[in-house]
């Protein structure tokens, strides 16, 4: 059911974050190790920001609907670009025929012209009664530019529409109230349709210079008994964070380092090592931050109860 | 050492009280002798669990990494205690680094000799589960309680703003049979045995913010999430800390019916919640007999009490690397 990776930090090789460690993102679309009776094959997507690179502000962007493992492009990218923040995302679906694999529905969604990204882990159940009952709630213009047929993307509108410019460049605090306003909104709209199931919304937003990042889920625990996703999301969707000075490989073991004051936080469904002792369990029903300071990175973990 | 003084030491240590003779030597001879000098590590945290150990003589140290490049010392053991078995009950790895703090003699079980002897045809297996229920309650106490001195402070009782008392359960009649049947706690229980089960006890309801149980208060029920989730939190004036959520399938509140000792959590509804209230007598019926129903509601326990300490270690390991 998907699987998301941000990273905030010091320029870093994509490849040091999808492919090198033992539990990469990469492996991760074929071997996840946790939720690991579903598989993330319905393709891969990427935004990252390179400081150093022609118009530093717009991120670099690569997305396929192969699967990673097999794709010798992005592995001589992964090698190549080292930027200071990254979105990326495998992107699990059903094995059913309403499936939809397609480039328009790849995460991370980034509307041309606007600066924020979102990538999602989660679905929002009986979406398809709710999704035209959002309409009210997106900017028109927005709401033009939907393309797939994803739950993501809406809620991706959704968050655009609640900042106060949706092609400008939030702050940070603008960001964190806009998704939260976003998910009360999800909340306000299921219940006007009376959906009352398990819905879990973990989501990963950037701005290139910040991160947003929530685990959470609406109506936790309760589920349709005849439902596909029931044995798969009975676990609460995880997520997980590592905070220190840099991602690097010491006596073979790929850590973060110690840091008086952190310099990069990697975020992520599930720990890119199989050893989790330098990661930390994001608590359910939480919001975290992180943005450069005037005294390194900021990050921030808050209960989120909307 | 030899075979009988291993079976005497075996007779004294708590873990396998009421064992008879015979039985004792058996197991002396499926254990193997090892000594350690002081600073040799045992296993390290991650490793896969293949053996627990009894100590015998001299002292262990449990040491939890945590980020930061850091090592937290979360327990010691010394004679008699046994050390390693979490990895082996869920077959999973080790949760702590081990290591002799002065040099050792231990007894060493392996990953099946401990597995044959949970599994017995007899009445031998069901006392062992008992025995190790309530050592693991003992060392998820144990682990609760460092975790609460991390946080400061005294118990204190849950915000009344936040939460309110138990008498907003409301009975409900139970869940559907369909839901119940996928749920992968009640895998090994044939219908006849699910229903046994889910009759023991009575259903009810609660809205979210409902202060079920508080902690250093005696709980009068085993708890069993059906729908949505509890979080189990330690209060320590006006900080407060989640150590789990019993989501779906998770119990909570037992820990006293085991141990006859207060309650070591809070537990408030986060969702609102369909639970299945086991009370004391019925829960003691359950703990107690020698059947189908009791040999899936002891592994249900002793997976849920695995399950949390091993859940507990991510909000201490989270606090550690803060302070």
């Amino acid at each position: 059911m998907c699987r998301v990776l941000a990273y905030l930090g010091e320029p870093l090789p994509v490849r040091n974050l999808l492919f090198d460690p033992d539990n990469g993102l990469v492996a991760q679309s074929y071997s996840p190790q946790m939720m690991n009776t579903f598989l993330n094959l319905g393709g891969f997507g990427m935004q990252a920001w390179d400081p150093s690179s022609l118009r530093p502000d717009d991120p670099f962007t690569y997305r396929t609907t192969t699967l990673p493992s097999f794709d010798r492009n992005l592995r001589f990218l992964s090698a190549k670009v080292a930027p200071t923040c990254l979105v990326a995302h495998v992107r699990g679906v059903t094995y059913t025929e309403e499936a939809v694999v397609a480039d328009t529905n790849l995460h991370p969604f980034r509307f041309p012209g606007a600066r924020l990204v979102l990538a999602h882990n989660g679905h929002l159940r009986q979406f398809t009664r709710m999704r035209y009952s959002l309409v009210g709630h997106v900017r028109p213009e927005l709401a033009e530019r939907i393309e797939g047929t994803t739950d993501s993307e809406w809620i991706y509108a959704l968050i655009l529409s609640q900042l106060d410019d949706p092609y400008g460049l939030p702050e940070t605090r603008e960001l964190a109230e806009a998704t939260a306003a976003s998910l009360r909104i999800l909340r306000q709209v299921r219940a006007a349709h009376g959906i009352d199931t398990s819905s879990p919304v973990n989501l990963c937003l950037s701005t290139g210079r910040s991160l947003v990042a929530t685990r959470f889920s609406f109506d936790y625990g309760w589920y349709p008994p005849d439902d596909e996703f029931l044995e798969t999301d009975l676990p609460f969707v995880s997520l997980w964070y590592a905070l220190g000075g840099e991602y690097a490989e010491r006596d073979g073991r790929w850590q973060m380092t110690a840091a008086d004051v952190p310099r990069s936080v990697i975020i992520a469904s599930e720990p890119l090592t199989r050893d989790h002792s330098s990661w930390l369990e994001v608590p359910e029903y939480s919001m975290l931050t992180a943005e450069f300071g005037s005294r390194g990175l900021e990050f921030e973990t808050r209960d989120l109860d909307v | 050492m030899s075979e009988t003084e291993a079976a005497d030491f075996l007779a004294t240590v708590p873990f396998f009280h009421g064992r008879d003779d015979a039985d004792l030597v058996e197991l002396a001879r499926a254990l193997r002798r090892r000594t350690v000098s002081q600073g040799e590590i045992l296993w390290r945290q991650g490793d896969v669990a293949r053996e627990l150990v009894v100590v015998v003589d001299g002292d262990l140290s449990m040491t939890l990494s945590v980020p930061g490049e850091r090592a937290v010392e979360i327990g010691q053991a010394g004679p008699g205690d046994i050390v390693g078995e979490i990895g082996l009950l869920d077959g999973g790895e080790h949760t702590m680094t081990v290591q002799a703090t002065q040099p050792a003699t231990l007894l060493v079980f392996g990953r099946h000799d401990f597995n044959a002897l949970l599994t017995r045809p007899d009445r031998s297996a069901f006392e062992l589960k008992r025995r190790l229920a309530l050592q693991l309650a003992g060392r998820l106490r144990n682990q609760l309680a460092q975790l609460g001195r991390t946080l400061g402070g005294e118990v204190s009782a849950a915000d009344q703003d936040c939460g309110r008392p138990l008498v907003d359960l409301e009975p409900s009649g139970p869940p559907d049979s369909r839901y119940l049947s996928r749920m992968a706690v009640f895998h090994d229980l044939d219908p006849v045995a699910l229903w046994g089960f889910l009759t023991s006890g009575s259903y009810a309801i609660c809205p979210p913010g409902s202060t079920v149980l508080e902690e250093g208060t005696r709980s009068t029920a085993c708890y069993l999430t059906i729908n949505g989730a509890v979080e189990k939190v330690l209060i320590r004036g006006d900080r407060r800390v989640r150590v789990g959520l019993a989501g779906p399938g998770k119990a909570f509140g037992y820990e006293g019916l085991i141990d006859d000792r207060p309650s070591p959590v809070t537990a408030i509804t986060r969702e609102r919640t369909l639970l299945l209230v086991l009370t004391r007598g019925p829960f003691e019926q359950l703990f107690g007999r020698e059947d189908t129903i009791a040999r899936v509601f002891l592994d249900v326990l002793l997976r849920d009490l695995v399950s949390n300490l091993r859940l507990t270690l991510r909000p201490h390991a989270r606090l550690l690397s803060s302070v």
